[in-house]
């Protein structure tokens, strides 16, 4: 699995695709309101990408930020499962950092930034290779 | 066409991004014995603004170098004829200027106001020797639900990767170390 981070509209999507010009599928929170499902008929280069928007769409303040976090974690872990299944699949992942503003007023929104934070951590010490996009230059934080 | 060197600078709020644009402006003009100019965007509205313009305008007085400033808003490319080929220019900032198109001069059309920017700094390339553009870093907070904030970090963001693309020098700045994103900072 490869995780690309980085600010809102710094050409982190038009970097993966020039990294991954062909045989890709693309599963966008701009077309897809919640965490998209593994297909087992997927054979080819899986990218998904909005992660921040899929975590704010799980985000039920009735719950605690453990069991926020492990959902969110179960969706991503399905595909890290389908990628291991079979040797031609590849996953992208690209989540777009929201840490760095002000504190938010509302509740929901700090949960946002936590559960996103935390969920960040986890997929980056899974993946294989992770890049920091700033403004379409990549630096290659682990591989 | 020949174009003049172009350095992109950036950072968060008080990272010291400008006063290292300012030191870098300062080495280059002294090396190459020549004018810096300076192109204030910023409109000194209120008090506010009125201390922070004076603040830098204290910092550059402090430099022991003489700038010449250019307030100018909007439409930097009326002033590029001004320039010549040895000009040193320092842009702070691409934010205010972007500020200014949207909402001093109300082009809500975002290409446009794009466009707009690319067009002012092509214009200056093409006349001074190096011209040093500061911004801002604001594009890692948390999703703005309206659509005015948005459609501004969108073109900011569009506009970012227009300039580093085209810089021989891009440097992001926190808390006052620059760290070289492009090219390579002598």
């Amino acid at each position: 699995m490869h995780f690309v981070t980085g600010g809102a509209f710094n050409g982190k999507g038009k970097w993966v695709r020039q990294q991954y010009p062909e045989d890709t599928a693309w599963f966008s929170a701009t077309e897809y309101d919640t965490w998209p499902a593994p297909d087992e008929a997927l054979n080819s280069i899986v990218i998904l990408e909005g992660l921040e928007a899929w975590i704010q769409r799980e985000l039920d303040r009735s719950l605690s930020t453990n069991i926020l976090l492990d959902r969110n974690m179960n969706k991503a872990e399905a595909w890290l499962e389908w990628e291991q299944n079979k040797d031609n699949r590849k996953l992208v992942l690209i989540g777009t950092d929201i840490s760095k503003g002000i504190v938010p007023v509302e509740k929901e929104s700090r949960l946002q930034r936590d559960i996103t934070g935390w969920l960040y951590q986890r997929l980056a010490a899974h993946a294989e290779r992770v890049d920091l996009i700033w403004y379409g230059i990549s630096e290659t934080l682990k591989k | 066409m020949d174009t003049g060197k172009l350095i992109f600078i950036t950072g968060g709020v008080r990272s010291g991004k400008s006063a290292f644009a300012e030191r870098l402006a300062v080495k280059h003009a002294r090396e190459a014995d020549t004018s810096l100019h300076y192109i204030a965007c910023g409109i000194p509205s209120d008090t506010e603004m009125q201390e922070r313009v004076k603040r830098h305008q204290r910092d550059r007085e402090k430099s022991g170098f003489t700038w010449r400033t250019w307030e100018q808003p909007v439409h930097l490319s009326h002033i590029a004829h001004q320039f010549t080929g040895q000009d040193v220019i320092l842009l702070d900032c691409v934010t205010t200027l972007l500020n200014n198109y949207l909402f001093q001069e109300e082009t809500t059309d975002t290409k446009i106001v794009a466009d707009l920017v690319q067009e002012d700094i092509t214009a200056l390339c093409s006349r001074a020797d190096e011209i040093i553009i500061v911004s801002n870093e604001v594009l890692q907070d948390i999703p703005y639900e309206d659509k005015l904030t948005l459609n501004y970090q969108k073109v900011l963001g569009h506009v970012h990767q227009k300039i580093v693309k085209r810089a021989n020098l891009a440097i992001l700045v926190e808390s006052g170390i620059p760290l070289v994103k492009k090219g390579r900072l002598e």
